[in-house]
């Protein structure tokens, strides 16, 4: 435990060495968030209207919950682990006495938290200049569940970015090809980060809620606005562990059969 | 012949090819969809129609691909500055601006370029422009090509001061993404500096503007001027950052 600490402790301080990479890579987050913000304060311009089922507070709560959701779920150095793989670094891993999935779920979780304090900073500060309604969720049970849903998404993600990590195992010319179709590509358009997913036509929605995207941020959010209650939250909190299981079970799979066929190129 | 070279590097590898390829496809079909479905459910946004909406960001769409196809070496900049790379362009008897900026275009966006040039005119000729219209609106797409060098211009010259290109690009990319859909959408001072400090209204909107009739000859005269200036300013920079080359790791 004492080791995984110490991990903590250096990416956390690895992060802000790299000071205006990680500066510039916050900013970026608030340029994403006022096109999405602006577009649906200009939809709601009337504060009386109610499109898609969403009034102005359950919209703009909802966008301003985006960039917290995305903080804490889409933060992750495990982006890095196909990388390791094709480079052969790898072996430099392998021979040390620790665990690689509990390293990067370490420096995964260092950096979140550094990403949620910024992103906590940003918000504050967006929040004073631009005054959007805000809706405050009071019901104990209901940020109980928000918060089982988040770790859920962390979890999701986590092995989304193992299983492609994996894939330089077989092509390791694909490594930033397989990420940029999922998580620049999929995972931006069917998570709910840029929209709520309920504004497609039903089919759509049920194609798109069968995948585990939308439970790494449409899910979690709407559950925070109190949206997704009684039996739909359970059925929803156990597809996403559902997930966790299937995507684990897969991974470890995937990765044995990866391990045997790993040649540590270069390394 | 670079972009010979180019193509050939990124045809001999098929499997990134098509992954590029299906992912630039999908982010364009998905938030076209999005848009459509928005504005099924909405009616109109800012005063502009379905159609209007979606010319906006047929147009934003056209800039920004021919521009990555052009300019896809800008990204490779950085390694080229790390390493010391950058002195065998400097000694090469080609302009080393040219070949930094347009030394390696890329094919796949080259693929995407035909579809989106003929869903744009599809959606133009639907506003029933005049032929004064339509030439102003190529005009004006042009002027927005121009601004586009020039921020690329400036950004590598950024890279040879700071090192700084991957995350200069990148907000490159974020802040003219705000203009997916048309400015007037944000509110002041947004607006305002959307529109003349980071010309991404003149860019992108107001080609489109020039389509559906609605922009005046002052404002033509304007982003004219801006698309010249900006051009001018990132050519003065470029040079002057030269002049800060240390020509590090070499």
């Amino acid at each position: 435990m004492r080791k995984y600490f110490h991990i903590f402790k250096i990416s956390f301080e690895e992060e802000l060495a790299y000071k205006w990479n990680f500066i510039l890579w916050r900013f970026r987050n608030v340029l994403q968030i006022f096109l999405t913000y602006f577009l649906w304060s200009t939809v709601y311009s009337d504060p009386t209207r109610q499109i898609f089922g969403y009034d102005r507070t359950e919209i703009l709560t909802y966008v301003f919950g985006i960039m917290i959701v995305r903080a804490l779920v889409l933060s992750a150095k495990a982006m890095s682990v196909g990388n390791d793989v094709a480079s052969g670094d790898l072996s430099n891993y392998l021979v040390k006495p620790m665990n690689y999935f509990k390293y990067w779920m370490t420096r995964d979780i260092a950096s979140k938290a550094l990403n949620l304090i910024f992103a906590s900073v940003e918000f504050a500060v967006l929040f004073i200049i631009l005054k959007p309604p805000f809706f405050f969720q009071k019901d104990f049970g209901v940020i109980l569940a928000f918060l089982v849903s988040i770790i859920l998404a962390m979890l999701i993600y986590f092995l989304i970015l193992f299983l492609l990590g994996s894939i330089p195992f077989w092509v390791p010319e694909i490594g930033w090809g397989s990420h940029f179709l999922v998580t620049v590509v999929i995972v931006e358009a069917l998570s709910g980060s840029l929209f709520p997913i309920n504004i497609l036509p039903e089919v759509l929605q049920s194609i798109i809620l069968a995948t585990p995207f939308p439970y790494l941020i449409y899910f979690p959010v709407q559950v925070y606005l109190g949206n997704i209650t009684g039996w739909a939250l359970f059925g929803g909190l156990l597809i996403a562990i559902s997930w966790v299981g299937v995507l684990w079970t897969f991974l470890n799979v995937v990765w044995q059969k990866g391990l045997k066929v790993y040649q540590s190129f270069g390394g | 012949m670079m972009s010979v070279n180019s193509f050939s590097v990124v045809l001999g590898q098929k499997y990134a090819l098509i992954i590029f390829l299906t992912g630039k496809i999908f982010r364009f079909s998905f938030f076209f969809l999005f848009i459509y479905f928005l504005l099924k459910g909405t009616g109109q946004i800012a005063g502009y129609s379905s159609d209007q909406i979606i010319f906006f960001f047929l147009t934003f769409n056209i800039i920004e691909v021919v521009t990555q196809f052009l300019f896809r070496e800008v990204y490779k900049f950085r390694s080229m500055i790390i390493k010391g790379d950058f002195d065998l362009v400097l000694v090469k008897p080609v302009n080393s601006l040219f070949r930094v900026l347009m030394g390696g275009a890329d094919i796949i966006d080259l693929i995407t370029i035909p579809p989106l040039v003929i869903l744009t005119v599809i959606y133009g000729i639907s506003f029933h422009p005049a032929l004064a219209e339509v030439l102003i609106y190529l005009a004006l797409l042009m002027n927005g090509f121009l601004i586009a060098t020039a921020f690329h211009i400036t950004i590598l010259a950024f890279a040879i001061i700071t090192l700084e290109i991957d995350h200069a690009v990148m907000i490159y990319r974020d802040i003219t993404s705000l203009g997916k859909f048309p400015v007037d959408i944000y509110k002041e001072p947004l607006k305002g500096l959307l529109t003349y400090l980071v010309p991404v209204g003149i860019m992108v909107g107001l080609p489109a503007k020039a389509i559906m009739g609605l922009i005046t000859p002052v404002g033509i005269i304007i982003a004219i001027l801006i698309g010249v200036l900006s051009m001018f300013f990132a050519l003065r920079f470029w040079n002057f950052a030269l002049t800060k080359y240390t020509s590090a790791s070499s």
